[in-house]
């Protein structure tokens, strides 16, 4: 269905390549897994199935690309956009219009066919993706899960051979992000629909996947292959598969059921959770009290008596469906919103009345897109601008003063070569770090972030949870709002889950997290009567076990 | 749903109503109407959505209030007649200075309460119907325009609802605008994000089979066609200023017209597009027509029970009751009829 041989790609003025030497097969009905770092090219070669790659974004491509018998480089996208689906990451970015029936047929409108045969084949892909009852909605009322639904529904429509989709889940909570899988793995099994995706959890997706395609492996452009085969070649893996290469497990699990086969023989000698030594932290007094939060907009109540308490030196991690109420919390704590009732102290102080910049002093707050911060020439000057602001005008000391701190800052951001770039042209990863940078300078006691980890490859989200640990260990009190299940389980020293407006439960982060099917890490569910969380947890319990 | 033409209709009858009175009592009325229908129409378009956010990025009454109080003081200060005069500004003020008069202020407001009714009637419509009903109505000649029309309207809300939220990025960062450099903080990243997002939807269209180049086919006989419609039109209707020349005007007009609406059909039948959702005419948008006809009859024609004097009101040299006619009145509850349609799930 899909051919590479050879194939390699450079982007206009860009000095090395983007995709190199790529082969790969993919045949009829497989669903198939691209993995890589952030820059490796696995947008890329998505692009390359539509032809996208090289009509759209110019650049010259060597090699043979065939899907389903055709060049996608002579063919161009129009021609391809019968035989290819494409979805990207964001669905709210590729829609033409504002209604879900509208949308739908936005495309088959575009290429003339029949009224009749356009009416039936929307009201077929209505059906197939669950979509009926939203047919006349307005595309801006629908949650995150409903419009990445009608995305695939305005691709599906087309009758493709091939759907492609690029970071379909990484704006969506567990249980969205599982819907959404599971009408993929649908689609690809009763329509025989070969699916070729991109994602960073793959945790998520491995489980439905046929074949795994992992670009830029050691040096090498890609390896392509049965999941087992290429997961023994990259170092990019979920945590049963990292378990299991350690403890050097055959075959090589590639989900929780699949490692629950090589437990009898330890889960016989593990002790029982209450035996094992849980660290102990020490009791302060919490510098973040929220104290009975109630938010409301219009006749909807969004907060509904929210009670947290943040200690210095301690990341909490807040989960939650889409909707819960987590953004809510945080802008209601730096006062971007007013609560209906109750108050929020930070450090003794009740800064529920205060004003924002006075508030951001002592709570810096990252919101979701850090592209909304970043404006200046450079990543040092979005550092001196934060100072600035606070500051008002500076003298020639105030300035180098101000440098020296920015400076450093950025060194420990590891941006310290970036200091000069432009804040746009840096990868995804980098950019979330100069926004946290700007947010930081001022060096507040407390840090809100929401959601930090989107679009982040494993690389980055490593050297990120590095960071806010290093922050913890000074002191800082960290809130930490994320969908990413397995970042919490490494990173939380507490967690919370927030439930239509309401902390359903709050503490130790196994206890919380084994709470909720959806928020369970891997190792958790493969290890129910532990407290093990992550695969390093797992490896240090049962090395000692086995010693 | 309401036929899309039945809606035009509607707002038609708003316009023309808004735009000969100067009434403040009928204006009030008309004003109201409106409000109530579009109302209705948030209320049943929040009753589907299972999302918090508000339909409209900003509040309406808010705006038209904002209108009238704004549109009230500028006349105020800028014209100083009437006879009740409040209190005066110093004369040395260039273009300010003079009486500040409570019949200027009531001009002021009356403008603006015109002026916020059509909003009103514009926000409604903008509500009721989807994107895609407003662009079908742009000819096929012109699809390219139509596809661009659709997406800036899209983009509007979507640019609003970035404009907060950068505002708010930027204000926790301990921003504060102070002069015209204050807002580059605001403005870069709404461009150039706009800008990346624009990009994405470039994307998004290529590979979903839309193409620049499918706009309709203009052969140099269509153009020449075109050209010559709408310098038949132009002279047509510089004959009808000249004493004599009316008929021939009005004949060149109606010509030059044909001539443009045949080049518009010729070039849209080269455009290969179909509108596979047709609208069914049902009674109840005939219901819609008639009660635009209504309010349009009454403010309009001259109809010999109704006293259309009351229409006009004029609060120099100063300040008067208006008058009003109760038939006028009934009449323009001719705009409330959406209401009994529109009901909320």
């Amino acid at each position: 269905m899909i051919s590479f041989q050879n194939v390699s790609f450079s982007y206009p003025d860009s000095e090395r390549p983007a995709i190199q030497n790529i082969n790969l097969e993919v045949a009829p009905g497989t669903l198939a897994l691209v993995i890589g770092e952030s820059g490796s090219g696995k947008s890329t070669l998505l692009r390359c199935v539509n032809g996208l790659v090289p009509h759209f974004s110019g650049g010259s491509l060597q090699g043979n690309v065939r899907v389903n018998g055709l060049d996608p480089v002579q063919a161009t996208p129009k021609v391809m956009s019968r035989h290819v689906g494409f979805i990207f990451q964001d669905p709210e970015a590729q829609f033409v219009v504002d209604r879900v029936e509208d949308e739908i047929a936005f495309a088959l409108e575009n290429f003339a066919l029949p009224a009749e045969e356009i009416r039936m084949r929307v009201a077929e892909v209505l059906d197939l993706l669950s979509l009926k009852a939203l047919r006349y909605r307005r595309l801006e009322t629908l949650s995150g899960g409903e419009r990445q639904r009608v995305a695939m529904a305005t691709a599906l429509v087309m009758r493709p051979e091939v759907l492609v989709l690029d970071e379909p889940t990484s704006q969506l909570d567990p249980k969205s992000a599982h819907d959404v899988l599971e009408t993929l793995v649908r689609l690809n099994r009763t329509l025989d629909l070969t699916v070729l995706l991109a994602e960073h959890r793959i945790e998520r997706v491995l489980p439905f996947a046929d074949q795994l395609i992992a670009l830029n492996v050691k040096g090498n452009g890609g390896i392509s292959g049965p999941p087992r085969q290429v997961f023994a070649q990259t170092d990019i893996t979920p945590p049963v598969v990292t378990l299991g290469k350690e403890l050097g497990w055959q075959p090589l699990p590639m989900t929780v059921e699949e490692g629950r086969k090589f437990i009898p023989d330890i889960e016989s000698r593990t002790p029982k959770s209450e035996t094992i030594p849980t660290p102990v932290s020490q009791k302060v007094a919490p510098y973040l009290q929220i104290h009975d939060l109630e938010v409301h907009y219009g006749n909807q109540i969004i907060l509904d008596g929210v009670n947290l308490d943040l200690q210095q030196g301690e990341i909490l991690v807040l989960m939650g469906p889409n909707g819960a109420g987590k953004t809510t919390l945080l802008r209601t704590i730096v006062g971007l919103l007013q609560p209906a009732k109750g108050k929020v102290i930070a450090g003794g102080v009740d800064i529920s009345n205060k004003r924002m910049d006075e508030i951001c002093r002592a709570v810096g707050y990252l919101p979701q897109d850090p592209n909304a911060l970043l404006f200046a020439n450079s990543a040092l000057e979005e550092l001196m601008i934060t100072l600035r602001n606070h500051a008002g005008k500076m003298d020639a000391a105030g300035e180098q003063e101000a440098d020296r701190t920015a400076r450093a800052l950025l060194e420990r951001l590891g941006l310290i070569n970036q200091a000069d770039d432009y804040p746009r042209d840096l990868s995804v990863g980098q950019r979330q770090r100069v926004a946290l940078g700007a947010i930081t300078v001022t060096k507040p006691k407390t840090l809100l972030l929401d959601e930090p980890t989107r679009g982040l490859d494993y690389g980055a989200k490593q050297s990120l949870a590095q960071l806010l640990r290093g922050w913890r260990d000074e002191g800082m009190a960290i809130l930490l709002v994320t969908h990413d299940v397995e970042l919490a389980a490494e990173i939380a020293d507490r967690a919370a889950i927030l439930k239509q407006g309401k902390i359903s439960s709050c503490g130790d982060t196994s206890r919380v997290m084994r709470s909720s099917v959806r928020f369970t890490p891997q190792i958790a569910r493969l290890f129910p009567d532990t407290d093990w969380l992550t695969a390093q947890d797992a490896l240090i319990g049962i090395r000692q076990i086995f010693s | 749903m309401i036929h899309t033409w039945a809606w035009i209709g509607w707002l038609i009858s708003a316009l023309v109503a808004l735009s000969i009175t100067r009434n403040p009592l009928y204006l009030f009325l008309i004003l109201l109407c409106i409000a109530l229908v579009g109302w209705t129409q948030e209320r049943r378009l929040s009753s589907e959505s299972s999302q918090t956010q508000n339909l409209l990025p900003f509040s309406p009454f808010k705006f038209v209030l904002v209108i009238i109080t704004l549109s009230a003081l500028f006349n105020a200060v800028i014209s100083h007649f009437g006879e009740t005069v409040l209190f005066s500004l110093p004369e040395w003020l260039p273009f300010l200075g003079g009486p500040i008069t409570l019949e200027a202020l009531a001009f002021g407001a009356i403008n603006g309460l015109v002026l916020g009714g059509i909003f009103a009637a514009f926000t409604v419509l903008n509500l009721a119907l989807p994107v895609r009903s407003l662009v079908r109505l742009i000819p096929r000649a012109y699809y390219p325009v139509a596809v661009i029309t659709s997406i800036a309207i899209t983009f509007i809300p979507n640019a609003t609802r970035q404009f907060q939220h950068i505002r708010e990025a930027q204000a926790i960062r301990g921003h504060r605008v102070r002069g015209l450099r204050g807002w580059l903080p605001l403005i870069m990243p709404l461009l150039v994000g706009g800008l990346e997002r624009a990009l994405g939807l470039a994307e998004a269209m290529t590979a979903r089979g839309f193409a620049s180049s499918e706009g309709g086919n203009q052969t140099s006989q269509t153009r020449l066609g075109m050209v010559l419609g709408l310098l038949m039109l132009f002279g047509g209707w510089l004959l009808r200023l000249i004493e004599g020349g009316q008929l021939l005007g009005i004949g060149l007009m109606i010509l030059g017209i044909t001539l443009i609406a045949a080049m518009l059909w010729s070039i849209g039948r080269s455009v290969p597009r179909t509108n596979y959702n047709q609208e069914i005419w049902r009674f109840r948008d005939f219901l819609v027509l008639i009660g635009s006809m209504v309010v349009i009859s009454a403010f309009l024609l001259p109809i010999p029970w109704i006293d259309q004097s009351t229409l006009h009101y004029n609060p120099y040299p100063i300040l008067n009751l208006p008058g009003f006619d109760p038939l006028i009145g009934a009449a323009t509850m001719g705009l409330l009829i959406p209401i009994f349609i529109i009901k909320p799930k």
